[in-house]
């Protein structure tokens, strides 16, 4: 090429619309999902109860096999209490899984001055939030709402149309109850990602809201005689509104509402640590 | 004591991943630089020397110490790195006071001996700030005032002068020549050839974790029989010069240097050369100067490591 | 040499306490030990305030009662019974309620609440159309059930959670958090032995801990004897073991920090990622209870819990489950619970001092 034509020249291709840029942060994060052994391990274990719930669903339908094993066939009843029964397992799965692959996703960034790179790109903070969330939502929703949904088509087939038509309510709150966990963990697991250098710090520390939040909320009651402290316990909180949406007559102690406004509470604090922590400078004085 | 810092058949693996392997080296005392293509083991090496990984095989002492008797060897060893971290919450001051308190030193000690360390850096006025807030090159003259502030007797320097300024270049390099001319042991590795060839005393060159040469830079070159010595003569007739050098037996090749006042001889034998030249020189050419063309760092580089990369 | 190596570790310890301890960064650990303080404080202020509305109502009564008074109101019984044996509510409340019938129109019931108290405990009696429909005695608290609420927020809460999540993020992170940010080398550049530098770095953690968690432990004991007046904790602390329980509480503090920390230090050192050991530590020391006699012994809690003083009495119609994890049905002697982490500490500190003179700095691996 002659030397005067050797000079700098924007891109001039078409680009990728810009809605779907965030994507390009999930297809590289999610390579790094399955680099540990632990979590993959993890992830396959968390298919193991929808496995064992499908084959109780096929039992219930099976009258003459759990006759001849001596199991009466109304032990077996696939109602919205099986499916919060579901949810309650995968739920806690769900948490396990978030523990292992949740803290990598912002730490290293910020550990290693990746922050700067992303924003000095036509590419905002939104983004790249939404980009690191979206590993954790696709992840987690493999081992929630999609097999609980198999399940509920699973056996809607072998009931009958009647049944998913008068439970059709059942997969709305698969769907809802599944999301609803899905955003607070991942939120949780970004905000503390983004608030620790360290991944195995960040970890440490999703572990500890969890059991020290239970342990403290546990602590407050008994001491307190009250049930405030049920408002440290995400976990608590959560079965309230799994409870509410899966219409179980499971006694609570808190209103749903109390339970949303605080699940809303926990949101918003996860959601002003990421505005704090997710910046493309840090100053050091 | 021993007065070298010796390596014997030392071989360091990262599991499959070679480190170095079967180096053998003594170095003196002086400016040694350790110069090598990026992957080639100059850190490993000084990794090695310091303690801060143990040889898959072989053995190391530094002045007689072993490598893991730190007590002793970092009484004598300083070591500037290159990881560019630091511990958080310290100001530079309080960097360099509390790793020299952990040698079991008084505060006053202490205390003096970081604030000198401080002055031959020039860090006088941001010694009292947070060293997360120092600039690249404030940080990499912190990492040398670290290495330096016990008046250590071997300074090994992991790209000493990366991230320093002109004047902060020159500066450091007085400081290392000052510290050889004293009988220390100055161990460099560096990428900028021109100030190895400078400063350097000896070389190490490494490629591939295998020593390719070590030793002073003309024995090296001399050494290097497959390349024939370059000579650059500048004179007022080259090409009668050319024409002339023909004639001799020791001259392979001769070009014509494009300002015409000038030309480029290859010769294998370049002090029988050199009295050669005397005779070919007469009958009216001026010769203004000679000198060798290649018997520095960077032309050893090349046809050491440099063809190799080629070849590969 | 032995002076050297002093200097080195107060050096050591001096430098983490300036890294870490009296750095933000530490501000979590703070916050960790001062929230069962604060617990307590809140707990001694409802109290307090519980006390003096049932000193108010007392006050405000027709008569002086007593306990045995309220105690003898019965369900069923007449509202003028109840009038005549306790006398005219302080406080009353009344409502009224439409009971829906079935086949006819609603049914208007008229409620009314009574509030009595002695000065100490309170009752409250519902009625519904001038008959006792429920009763509900609350009695104050007495320094018996205080210090079993104590014991079980210490065991379960204080010793399991707090210590143990503090020791976690303390002890992991000295040799760890050192690999994570790039850092240890300048240690080991140092003219100090490997050991002895981790000597001090495992004694500054340990410093840390027991100051912080040793200090809450006392606040927490003087928070909640704080609403009772001087003349009961005077009867309690000197003629009824309090100062020696609570001396025993700061020991099993110590002992709690000590165990968990070296189990920590190690874990930090052997395990790149030490959050799994954490865990299975953490599931480990949980079910401890349900373990056979053998396990239980591998464990730092199993030794903690025999030195506690105060035994959790299991309260009758309790699931069996839950009498076994509040129970202490293994108990073993002092003497040998305090060997017992003392050993388990030695042997972690011994794994330690292998390890770090192993160690290499290779933080790419990281």
């Amino acid at each position: 090429m002659a030397v005067y034509r050797r000079s700098y020249k924007p891109y001039a291709g078409t680009l990728t619309p810009a809605w779907s840029r965030f994507l390009v942060i999930f297809r590289y994060s999610r390579k790094s999902l399955f680099r540990s052994k632990v979590q993959t391990g993890l992830f396959v274990v968390c298919f193991f109860f929808p496995i064992a719930c499908l084959v109780m669903i096929y039992l219930a339908h099976s009258a003459g096999f759990l006759a001849k094993i001596g199991i009466p066939s109304q032990i077996l009843s696939i109602d919205n209490s099986f499916f919060f029964r579901y949810m309650s397992v995968q739920g806690g799965l769900a948490f396990l899984l978030t523990a292992f692959a949740g803290p990598g996703l912002i730490s290293p960034d910020l550990a290693n001055g990746a922050l700067p790179l992303y924003f000095c790109r036509p590419f905002s903070r939104a983004e790249y939030v939404l980009g690191k969330a979206s590993v954790l939502v696709i992840l987690l929703s493999a081992v929630t709402w999609i097999p609980g949904l198999l399940l509920f088509v699973m056996q809607a087939s072998l009931e009958g149309t009647s049944w998913a038509w008068t439970n059709l309510w059942i997969a709305g709150s698969l769907i809802l109850s599944s999301l609803i966990w899905i955003s607070i963990l991942s939120l949780l697991a970004m905000a503390l990602s983004a608030w620790v250098k360290w991944r195995i710090v960040a970890g440490a520390s999703l572990l500890g809201v969890m059991f020290f939040g239970a342990g403290f909320g546990q602590a407050i009651n008994a001491v307190l005689r009250t049930d405030s402290g049920y408002f440290f316990n995400l976990g608590y909180l959560m079965a309230t509104v799994w409870n509410a949406l899966f219409r179980t007559d499971r006694m609570q102690v808190i209103s749903i509402s109390q339970a949303w406004a605080a699940l809303l509470f926990y949101c918003g604090v996860c959601l002003w640590l990421l505005l704090r922590k997710v910046r493309a400078f840090e100053v050091i004085r | 004591m021993s007065d070298q810092i010796t390596f014997e058949d030392v071989s360091k693996f990262y599991g499959e991943i070679l480190g170095v392997n079967r180096v053998s080296l003594s170095i003196p005392s002086g400016i040694t630089s350790l110069v090598g293509p990026n992957g080639s083991g100059k850190t490993t090496l000084m990794n090695l020397m310091t303690g801060l990984v143990r040889p898959s095989r072989g053995q190391i002492r530094v002045l007689g110490y072993k490598t893991d008797d730190p007590e002793n060897l970092f009484k004598i060893v300083g070591y500037s790195t290159q990881f560019d971290a630091f511990p958080k919450g310290l100001t530079g001051f309080q960097f360099l006071y509390s790793y020299l308190r952990l040698s079991g030193a008084d505060s006053a000690t202490c205390e003096r001996l970081s604030w000198q360390a401080i002055e031959r850096v020039n860090l006088g006025e941001a010694a009292h700030r947070n060293v997360a807030a120092y600039s690249k090159g404030m940080r990499q003259r912190i990492r040398l005032a670290q290495a330096l502030a016990h008046d250590p007797k071997v300074l090994v320097l992991d790209e000493p002068l990366n991230g320093l300024d002109p004047l902060a270049r020159s500066e450091m390099i007085a400081l290392f020549r000052a510290a050889a001319a004293q009988g220390c042991y100055v161990i460099i590795s560096s990428h900028i050839l021109h100030e190895v060839d400078v400063i350097s005393d000896q070389v190490v060159l490494l490629s591939n974790g295998y020593v390719v040469a070590e030793g002073q830079i003309q024995t090296v070159r001399n050494e290097i029989q497959e390349h024939p010595t370059q000579i650059m003569i500048r004179c007022n007739r080259p090409r009668e010069l050319a024409a002339k050098m023909f004639t001799s037996e020791h001259a392979i090749e001769v070009s014509i240097h494009k300002d015409e006042r000038g030309l480029l001889l290859k010769t294998r034998d370049a002090d029988r050369f050199y009295l050669a030249l005397n005779e070919l020189a007469l009958n009216g050419i001026e010769i203004e100067s000679i000198a060798p063309a290649d018997d520095d760092v960077l032309s050893v580089y090349e046809y050491l490591i440099g063809n190799e990369e080629v070849v590969r | 040499m032995n002076s050297l190596w002093w200097a080195q570790i107060k050096a050591v310890i001096h430098l983490e306490f300036k890294k870490t301890l009296f750095a933000r960064r530490g501000l979590w650990i703070y916050v960790l030990a001062a929230l069962p303080v604060l617990l307590y404080v809140a707990f001694a202020f409802a109290v307090g305030n519980r006390q003096h509305h049932s000193e108010r109502i007392a006050h405000r009564g027709e008569k002086q009662l007593t306990y045995q008074d309220l105690s003898a109101v019965r369900t069923g019984m007449k509202k003028d019974e109840v009038i005549a044996l306790l006398g005219k509510p302080p406080v009353a409340d009344h409502w009224t309620e439409e009971r829906p019938v079935v086949g006819g129109p609603n049914v208007k019931v008229a409620h009314e609440e009574y509030h009595y108290s002695d000065g100490r405990s309170d009752l409250n009696i519902g009625i519904a159309d001038g008959n006792v429909d429920y009763i509900n005695l609350s009695s104050s608290n007495d320094l018996g059930q205080d210090s079993v609420m104590f014991a079980g927020v210490f065991q379960f809460f204080f010793l399991r959670l707090a210590i143990f999540f503090g020791c976690l993020g303390i002890f992991m992170n000295l040799f760890r958090g050192e690999v994570l940010d790039r850092s240890l080398h300048f240690y080991f550049l140092a003219p100090i032995r490997r050991d002895v530098l981790m000597v001090g770095k495992f004694l500054a953690g340990l410093l840390a801990t027991c100051v912080i968690f040793l200090t809450s432990e006392i606040l927490q004991t003087c928070a909640y004897l704080w609403h009772y007046t001087a003349a009961e904790q005077d009867l309690y602390l000197y003629h009824n073991h309090g100062l020696e329980h609570a001396a025993i509480y700061a020991g099993v503090t110590l002992l709690a920090c000590l165990g968990y920390g070296s189990f920590f230090l190690v874990a930090g050192m052997l395990f790149r990622n030490p959050i799994a050991p954490a865990a299975v530590a953490l599931i480990w020391e949980a079910i401890n209870p349900f373990l056979p006699a053998v396990l239980k012994q591998f464990s730092i809690i199993y030794y903690l819990k025999s030195l506690c003083p105060v035994e959790i009495p299991v309260a009758p119609g309790t699931s069996p489950l839950f009498a076994l994890l509040i129970s202490n049905s293994d108990p073993i002697s002092a003497p040998v619970a305090i060997i017992g982490i003392l050993l388990v500490s030695a042997v972690a500190l011994y794994i330690s001092s292998l390890q770090v003179r192993r160690m290499e700095v290779n933080y790419t691996t990281e």
